[in-house]
């Protein structure tokens, strides 16, 4: 139950868009946004500067939330 | 779970009543959120081991055996939870068992203001950081961006997004959302009044 941000519009091929409807309907998502969604936010975890869960550990033990 | 019925998107049974778990960063609302919802009538789990401080004055709201979900293995303790609300951060979600339903409220707040927050909170605490704050602004957008991930793979979560700042502004709008994403029974006018705005100390346009 997501999508309380603003939305832009993207251009993708219109083939494309119809095999991402039909995988996403199988896949179980409520929409094709949702699913392109999840892929981009999955593939954007490789090309970011992924900090380790270190930082944030070290900072929330700091803060007294975790043991 | 088989691929199977993960590709179908078959929900498993269920598993007695669904906790209600008030999540997020710290200092992103999760108190003020566990206040609105006991208001609204769920019973909250927690220990009063931590108690009120300069940084949430009115409690934290917290059942301090959950700092321990990363490293304990018998979380067989969480089914007390059920029926009920518990906060747990958003960074020991991964850690849930998997044999209880959840309902789960997700606080976002501007993160600049999250982190001003939790640097006041570490020189309250006399905690040494070192931690640049670009960084870690980078390292929360990862995680909360694995945190949405995570939330749309497994069957047994049902994630609701709030935004602090918006509750703050129309805490009505807030409890009706909650409400009906928690069955229509809770008290929505009681939600509202447990929201003290005054409480909203680290505004992004009072931020250096």
């Amino acid at each position: 139950m997501f999508g309380f941000g603003k939305t832009v519009n993207v251009k993708i091929e219109k083939d494309l868009h119809a095999r991402l409807v039909k995988i996403a309907d199988v896949a179980g998502y409520a929409t094709v946004d949702e699913f392109i969604t999840q892929i981009l936010e999955k593939e954007m975890l490789h090309f970011e500067d992924v900090k380790g869960d270190g930082d944030i550990r070290n900072k929330l033990k700091g803060l007294g939330y975790i043991s | 779970m088989s691929l199977l019925t993960d590709l179908l998107g078959m929900k498993p049974a269920p598993q007695g009543e669904p906790i209600v778990l008030v999540s997020g960063l710290p200092r992103s609302g999760t108190s003020m959120m566990m206040k609105m919802i006991e208001a609204g009538g769920i019973k909250v789990m927690e220990d009063g081991v931590r108690t009120p401080d300069i940084d949430n004055p009115k409690g934290y709201y917290e059942y301090e055996r959950v700092k321990n979900l990363e490293k304990e293995t018998d979380k067989s303790y969480l089914r007390e939870a059920r029926g009920k609300v518990i906060k747990i951060i958003s960074f020991l979600l991964k850690d849930l068992p998997p044999d209880n339903d959840y309902r789960i409220i997700f606080m976002r707040r501007d993160l600049d203001e999250v982190l001003a927050s939790q640097n006041k909170m570490l020189k309250h605490r006399n905690e040494t950081d070192t931690s640049d704050d670009n960084a870690m602004r980078e390292a929360y957008l990862n995680h909360i961006a694995s945190v949405r991930i995570m939330s749309r793979k497994r069957q047994n979560w049902q994630t609701i997004e709030v935004r602090y700042e918006d509750t703050v502004k129309n805490p009505a709008a807030t409890a009706a959302t909650l409400n009906a994403f928690l069955g229509g029974k809770l008290n929505e006018k009681s939600m509202v009044a447990a929201v003290d705005a005054e409480l909203y100390r680290n505004r992004k346009d009072k931020l250096k």
